[in-house]
């Protein structure tokens, strides 16, 4: 074989190799900003909070920092509004809130009236803060969103909401839930919908990060079921991290719950 | 040169570059605000 | 009423546009034809900012906000995929032309320094093969000029408000570095002794300060769209063209293109002399080529090894510019992509190393470092290893259902940050012991101090290392965040001073050493492999790259200012990313072959019709 067949099969062979680990990562596509209208007359307290939910991990990009890796207070694992509390009581709060609301609001559109301590720009001691304030570029929320965060982080450790509905603004122009899910027909659709099969071995598919759920009924009753469903870490299967979400009980409407235990009790 | 030298030789090397590492890892820390650090406490 | 201002309005943009699609053509024709009309090429681009200053408005004008609908559409491409492409091949040309001037200049510097005019053939030599490809970088800027103001008019009309007459001191010094660049070829033979010389090496400086400046000049463009400076909120400028341009990762940007430029430059013309090589047919001609093929990998890997410094350093602005912006590009969606960046240096490492050790065979005198090859071999695949185990990452619900929860559950010690760190910082360490064990195999020290130089030799790499694995090991799982990042500073000062050291060390103990036998040419066929391995795997990472550098920005032509509002306004997938790198790749790659190609096609001459 000539030369140039030579290198050029070998640089071509190599560019695939590249090409086939990019593809054979996991692939995920970043999001297009989709404004959508919510009509602010049908909004319900429930949607309202879920609108804040989304928003956090959404648009908002809340999560990007303040998750459970140390770079910003994990805001989804505290109880925002006994945090709140705290933090206007502390002797170093010099901002003009006076109850969890406006301190929360305030914490969002100019968080660097009180950094928390540690969490500060790099050298500036804790008197800068690194978060962006969420009403300006690039982030850009909208009034009634930030009061949906507001009312999300109260609701979430089941507080009291104390942020009005939005009624008097005209049909603003905000992100809507992320297509607030349809609830699921059936239990395959409801794992489907809550990603059990990440972690789990169910149905057809295969994962070895949880227990397997294909034989499950053989070694739980129905009620053990529901329970490692509702509250996952009450009894953790010998040899697998308890990292199940807790929140499938908030997440779950009671009928898609009864479905998936409904089909879970017959695996054996 | 004898074996007694090249011991010698290669303890005073390996001093040296040890303590100017150190120095130069106090140096790298410190420029950055932050102390050596060698009793494991955890800052803040 | 309404559409007579939306007709003034395109009519104004559709002039404005033209006019500079003309200036555009004009640069693209006179490429090739400089000399003669570089005066009435400066008349024109006169003409044509007076022409565009007229327009300029009186009160600040921030920037447009576009829907879909403002974006041209034509035929059913994707206006992104052919930016994409066209951007891309021209950065890869032009990163070429800017860098083979760069080491030229340096080994003619060389050769005029030790009278010895192998170097000065082979400067002359790399310079012929880039000269093909300025034509090609030229032609490609053009089109890439072209596409932008065809796909992207009102972006493009934004960002000449913005840069404003910078861009046509951009035009006049490309005008600039083609008449120099022309000089510098065509005068090589005419000035090439005694006092000539150095008019020659002058021109070859000149021609380097202007392309730098082009580069830097250049680089102002896709710095500001990240992180933009001089203007306010709304994208009004209020500040002058020197605080536009010097935006916070200006500098950064500057020198981490200028340093990878010189290394993929060195791995092209390394791929040139390995094909030469291999297709060489007497004894000189593969003495000559691998000679030169040496002399780019040691160009590529040099400059190759302070790069990931560089990056540290631009990634480190990034995020004390946008914390939001560093994190969407270390621990978002663009994470994987440094899997794939891992494989990529990984590639790098081990072909060059391979390299120097396939090329230990030149001398006899190797026989006395080949035990150490193994150990360097072991070091590297578990650097690399580590390397590309899956980092630890940021992941939304829908990436922790593709993946399967956000760590992995055997493999998650080593996913995170100070585990890399310590193993590529070892990777860089060994790559240059074997670089220093290769320059050091045809020699022996002769200085009376060479035993107390080579005990502090050891005694620098044993304690770096010690200092690498401990400040990773220690600060990374010991203690808190604010020690994981003071302590990468440690491993990067560690590792510098090992390459510093060892640079030093061996150019004063190997003065007037014993030069034992070695002969180029006998090298295996296999070695030159790595030598086309490099430049593959270079041009890969720096599309890779591209990509994350140009996606942080997510929907957002310029950052916090400009909204994207095309219907491509999302971050691709990796799967996606990495087959339009392959495309660009091998497109790059029959460019390259066929500049090669042209290159040598100079030095073939058609014997005379013999009479009969």
């Amino acid at each position: 074989m000539g030369t140039l067949p030579k290198v050029l099969g070998f640089s071509l062979a190599l560019t695939l190799v590249f090409t086939g680990v990019a593809n054979l990562l996991p692939q995920v596509e970043g999001e297009s900003p989709k404004e959508e209208k919510v009509d602010l007359g049908a909004l319900t307290m429930e949607s309202f909070v879920a609108l804040g939910e989304s928003t956090v991990s959404g648009k908002g990009t809340c999560t990007l920092c303040h998750n459970d890796l140390g770079r910003a207070p994990d805001i989804l694992a505290l109880n925002m509004v006994a945090t709140a509390e705290e933090r206007l009581a502390d002797s170093r709060y010099q901002g003009k809130a006076t109850d969890v609301e406006s301190y929360l609001r305030e914490s969002m559109m100019d968080p660097g009236v009180y950094v928390v301590a540690g969490f500060g720009k790099k050298g500036s001691n804790d008197t800068e803060s690194p978060m962006p304030a969420v009403h300006k570029k690039p982030i850009e929320l909208s009034r009634v969103q930030i009061d949906a965060v507001i009312a999300f982080l109260q609701s979430k450790d089941g507080n009291d909401v104390t942020v009005a509905l939005p009624t008097d603004a005209p049909a603003e122009t905000v992100a809507a839930p992320a297509a607030a899910p349809a609830a699921a027909a059936s239990a395959e659709e409801a794992v489907a919908k809550y990603g059990c099969s990440a972690c789990h071995t169910i149905f057809d598919t295969e994962s070895p990060v949880g227990p397997n759920l294909t034989t499950v009924a053989s070694r739980l009753s129905v009620d053990e079921i529901r329970q490692s469903i509702i509250n996952p870490s009450a009894v953790i299967v010998e040899g697998f991290p308890p990292i199940m979400p807790p929140n499938f009980a908030e997440r779950m409407t009671v009928k898609e719950l009864e479905l998936l235990v409904a089909k879970l009790a017959e695996m054996k | 040169m004898n074996s007694g030298n090249t011991v010698v030789i290669w303890l005073l090397s390996f001093v040296a570059v040890g303590l100017f590492f150190y120095g130069l890892d106090h140096l790298v820390m410190s420029s950055q605000g932050l102390p050596l650090n060698l009793n494991l406490t955890p800052v803040q | 009423m309404r559409s007579g201002v939306a007709e003034a309005k395109f009519s104004n943009r559709l002039s404005r546009w033209m006019l500079w699609l003309l200036a555009v053509v004009l640069i693209v024709g006179l490429a090739n034809l400089t000399g003669i009309t570089l005066v009435d090429s400066v008349h024109a681009a006169e003409a044509v900012a007076e022409e565009a200053s007229g327009h300029l408005p009186e009160v600040l004008k921030g920037a447009p906000e576009l829907t879909a609908g403002d974006y041209p559409k034509v035929g059913n491409s994707s206006s992104r995929s052919v930016v994409w492409i066209l951007a891309q091949m021209h950065l890869f040309f032009a990163a070429f032309v800017l860098a083979v001037p760069l080491f030229v200049f340096v080994i003619e510097f060389v050769g005029v320094k030790t009278r010895d005019s192998r170097y000065d053939d082979m400067a002359h030599e790399f310079m012929k093969v880039s000269m093909t490809a300025y034509s090609i970088t030229a032609l490609l800027g053009g089109t890439l000029a072209f596409a932008l103001f065809l796909l992207y008019p009102d972006f493009m009309a934004y960002m000449l408000e913005v840069f404003g007459s910078q861009v046509l001191v951009y035009a006049l010094l490309f005008f600039l570095e083609s008449a120099v660049l022309y000089m510098y070829y065509y005068s090589w033979y005419a000035l090439r002794y005694g006092n000539a010389k150095y008019v020659h090496l002058s021109l070859g400086l000149l021609l380097n300060v202007v392309g730098t400046t082009l580069l830097v000049v250049a680089n102002a463009w896709a710095t500001f769209m990240m992180a933009p400076s001089g203007v306010d909120a709304t994208g009004a400028v209020t500040g002058d063209i020197w605080e536009i341009m010097r935006g916070p990762l200006w500098n950064p940007v500057n020198l981490h293109r200028f340093i990878a430029n010189i290394a993929f430059g060195g791995a092209i013309v390394g791929a040139y002399a390995a094909f030469k090589f291999l297709s060489g047919r007497t004894k000189a001609e593969k003495a000559h080529y691998d000679w030169m093929g040496y002399t780019s990998n040691f160009i590529a890997v040099l400059s190759f090894l302070p790069l990931p410094f560089a990056g540290y350093w631009l990634m480190a602005e990034v995020y004390s510019y946008s914390q939001q912006m560093g994190i969407t590009a270390m621990g978002g969606i663009l994470a994987w992509l440094f899997i794939v960046q891992a494989v990529l240096i990984g590639t790098i490492l081990l072909a060059s190393n391979y390299y120097l050790w396939s090329g230990m065979s030149r001398t006899e005198g190797s026989r006395r470092y080949q035990w150490m090859i193994k150990y360097i071999a072991l070091v590297l695949t578990c650097g690399f290893l580590v390397w590309v185990t899956p980092h630890t990452l940021i992941l939304s619900a829908k990436e922790v259902a593709a993946l399967g929860g956000s760590h992995h559950h055997l493999l998650g010690p080593l996913g995170i940050m100070p585990a890399k760190n310590i193993a590529v910082n070892l990777m860089l360490i060994f790559t240059f012991l074997s670089f220093q064990l290769y320059r050091r195999s045809d020699k022996v020290a002769t200085v009376s101090w060479a035993p107390a130089g080579n005990a502090l030799m050891v005694a620098i790499y044993a304690v770096a290392i010690a200092n690498v694995i401990f400040a990773g090991v220690y600060y990374g799982y010991f203690t808190n965040t604010v020690y994981k990042v003071g302590s990468s500073v440690m491993q990067v000062v560690s590792t510098l001073i090992v390459i510093g050291a060892g640079v030093t060390i061996d150019a004063l103990m190997y003065k007037g050493a014993k030069i034992l036998p070695s002969e180029w040419g006998k090298v295996s066929n296999r070695s030159q492999y790595a030598l086309f391995a490099l430049p593959v795997a270079f041009t890969w990472l720096m599309a890779l790259m591209g990509y994350v550098r140009s996606s942080v920005r997510g929907s957002w032509h310029v950052y916090t200012v400009m909204k994207d509002g095309s219907p491509d306004n999302y971050i691709p997938a990796i799967g996606h990313a990495g087959n339009m790198m392959t495309i660009v790749t091998i497109l790059f790659l029959f460019c390259v072959l066929f500049v090669f190609w042209i290159a040598s096609l100079s030095n073939t001459k058609q014997l005379p019709p013999v009479a009969e």
